[in-house]
């Protein structure tokens, strides 16, 4: 297990390779944050000068040579808004993400198992069409919306939980919910096909035919044939829930990763967003692995080679 | 052949609820098994013999229903019974064997843990006795290194070595009743001999009454004492073994008889009845066999026949033997 992992883990400098070169290719093309990033009465002398120092003037192939050269040394550049070395402040924003990402999803377990299982054990009855059709209707509302809604009515009209920021637990719910449902309302749909599949599977009579309460016919047996699906499909979702996150934070003024990838697109802090984008694909590229590795616990008949 | 009878269906009907309409899958089945006693049901695909069992057994998915008619295990009428107390008789009074050994164990949990599981709900035993207890039947079932067996994953193990695990959890509780469907089809000529055999050991000095269900007449003759020939979701032939490789009464009898290949006569071409078993929702006016039948008459066709003894204890459901019954 250990040689695979190490396998895997060699596998990703060559995804990571290709993916800095993408996202140094979207930069370039973007164009210059000069015009940006000097007051509007700058003077002509004053632009050359910064681009010239920020190697701006340099051929395409010289510039990605310096940037991978960077890389190399896990150096993104300098944030132009910051300063300082662009890493250190994504890095410093992560856990916020990673501490509403996980949320979000202890959200998302929390409703899609139990829904996805009643659904798929009383199909057709009144609760699988709502739960169905409520999925589906949750997974068309967007979440910036969600989240403005609940804002409106929990923190404005009855001022249950703050507006917006992070500290305490307070703050965490309402993002939570509005990231948590969404990726709550896709899973349900995948745990519930998943189980009416594994409900119609030979070993699920046999465990009724022990004379098993149903409750472990289906949670014993079943749950876990169907939980092997849902784990690879949610970790393959992981880019889903950081997509998420990048709204949601912006709408609840999350100090997350989200926030502050949006916020150096939109002042052009190339070295923020090559760093940011960095350490997402790292990320979704990680959460991968791990499926891979969980589908080996949950099922005994796959082996690591 | 005194015997006290241990299972008694009665006139069975149980129908599926589907988009398409009402299925009549077993339509008025009735048949008694003594105690100790083999019956063995035979029929085509689609002639309600496994229907019947997880009728018996309450095993009959949410579209299927027991529309009428009793079934009296010991006694009692347990399509009466609650949920309850009809999953206490599974598994530990009535047990199942099923076709398919490759699917019927949980992939995800070990061979132990699976027969475990049965010993522990209806015993009541703790893990550890429950595990001595498992060793010993895996053992009893002609598995070698049960031990290591115990541990496996249902995967590293072949066929037959899986079917001798579904005897074993079957078994674990001495079921009075032990339903066999199809056990032996999708194993291999040898192994399915050393199964019939081994089922034959096991139950010899238990008692145990067996409805074994089967379409391979020579299973039949290897196994059974009475034997129930099913057509189209009914009993058309119902007999003691002999009487049936003898003397079989019912055209259709005759002609599954006739269809299995017998090894000293030399043909180049094997027997095979015309047609298909007709479709449950359009099932033919009359006797259900006369589509297909060789001596089909007038009255086969609008009149349906009732199920008649020609002798003792030899009942056939046919228009030929009406006046001599």
């Amino acid at each position: 297990m250990g040689k695979y992992i190490m396998r895997r883990l060699l596998q990703i400098i060559p995804v990571l390779f290709i993916i800095s070169f993408i996202v140094f290719c979207l930069v370039y093309v973007a164009g210059d944050p000069v015009a940006l990033m000097l007051p509007e009465d700058a003077s002509q002398e004053d632009i050359l000068q910064l681009r010239e120092s920020l190697g701006l003037n340099e051929p395409f192939y010289i510039q990605y040579f310096n940037y991978m050269v960077g890389l190399a040394q896990l150096d993104f550049g300098e944030s132009f808004r910051y300063n300082t070395s662009a890493l250190p402040i994504v890095l410093e924003r992560l856990p916020a993400t990673i501490e509403l990402a996980v949320a979000a999803m202890i959200v998302a377990i929390m409703i899609a198992i139990p829904l996805g299982i009643w659904s798929a054990t009383k199909k057709n009855s009144a609760i699988d069409v709502v739960a169905t059709g409520g999925a589906v209707i949750w997974k068309a509302m967007p979440n910036f919306w969600l989240g403005i809604m609940l804002i409106l009515i929990f923190s404005v009209m009855l001022g249950w939980f703050p507006v917006s920021g992070r500290g305490t637990w307070s703050h965490l719910i309402l993002p939570a919910i509005t990231l948590g449902t969404g990726i709550a309302a896709e899973m349900t749909r995948f745990i519930r096909s998943s189980m009416l599949e594994i409900m119609n599977q030979d070993y699920v009579r046999t465990a009724r035919s022990k004379g098993l309460k149903e409750f472990f016919v289906i949670h014993k047996h079943a749950f876990r044939n169907a939980l092997i699906p849902v784990v690879t499909i949610t970790a393959l979702q992981t880019s889903t829930v950081v997509g998420g996150t990048l709204i949601t934070e912006s709408v609840f003024s999350w100090p997350g990763l989200g926030q502050l990838l949006i916020q150096a697109v939109n002042t052009r802090d190339m070295a923020i967003v090559q760093a940011s984008v960095f350490i997402i694909a790292f990320i979704v590229i990680a959460m991968n692995l791990l499926a891979d590795i969980l589908y080996k616990l949950l099922d005994p008949r796959i082996t690591f080679r | 052949m005194g015997r006290e009878s241990l299972l008694e269906v009665r006139n069975l009907k149980t129908y599926f609820y589907t988009e398409d309409g009402v299925i009549p899958s077993v339509d008025g089945v009735s048949f008694t098994i003594k105690k100790g006693e083999t019956v063995a049901v035979v029929g085509e695909s689609g002639s309600g013999k496994s229907v019947t069992s997880l009728s018996i057994m309450g095993l009959l998915d949410a579209a299927g229903k027991i529309e009428s008619g009793t079934i009296i295990f010991e006694g009692n009428d347990i399509t009466k019974l609650s949920k309850k107390d009809r999953r206490k008789l599974r598994g530990n009074e009535m047990a199942m064997i099923f076709q398919e050994p490759l699917t019927s164990l949980n992939p995800l949990f070990t061979v132990g843990n699976q027969i475990s599981e049965a010993i522990k709900i209806h015993q009541k035993v703790d893990k550890k006795e429950a595990k001595k207890r498992s060793i010993e039947i895996l053992k009893k079932v002609g598995i070698a290194r049960a031990e290591k067996v115990y541990h496996s994953y249902p995967h590293l193990l072949s066929g037959g070595m899986r079917q001798r695990v579904m005897i074993a959890i079957a078994l674990s509780c001495n079921p009075k009743l032990l339903i066999a469907d199809e056990p032996t089809t999708a194993l291999d000529v040898t192994i399915q001999a050393q199964i019939l055999q081994l089922m034959k050991e096991l139950i010899k000095d238990k008692q145990t009454s067996i409805l074994f269900i089967t379409h391979d007449l020579g299973v039949v003759a290897e196994m059974a004492d009475q034997v129930i020939v099913m057509y189209a979701g009914q009993v058309v032939e119902y007999t003691d073994v002999f009487t049936l490789f003898k003397e079989a009464a019912h055209p259709y009898t005759k002609s599954l008889l006739a269809s299995t290949p017998k090894i000293h006569e030399q043909t180049e071409k094997l027997q095979v009845i015309e047609g298909t078993v007709p479709n449950p929702n359009a099932m033919p006016s009359g006797c259900r066999f006369h589509t297909r039948c060789p001596y089909v008459m007038e009255k086969c066709m609008n009149n349906e026949p009732v199920l008649t003894n020609i002798h003792t204890r030899h009942q056939v459901k046919c228009w030929l033997y009406e006046e001599e019954g």
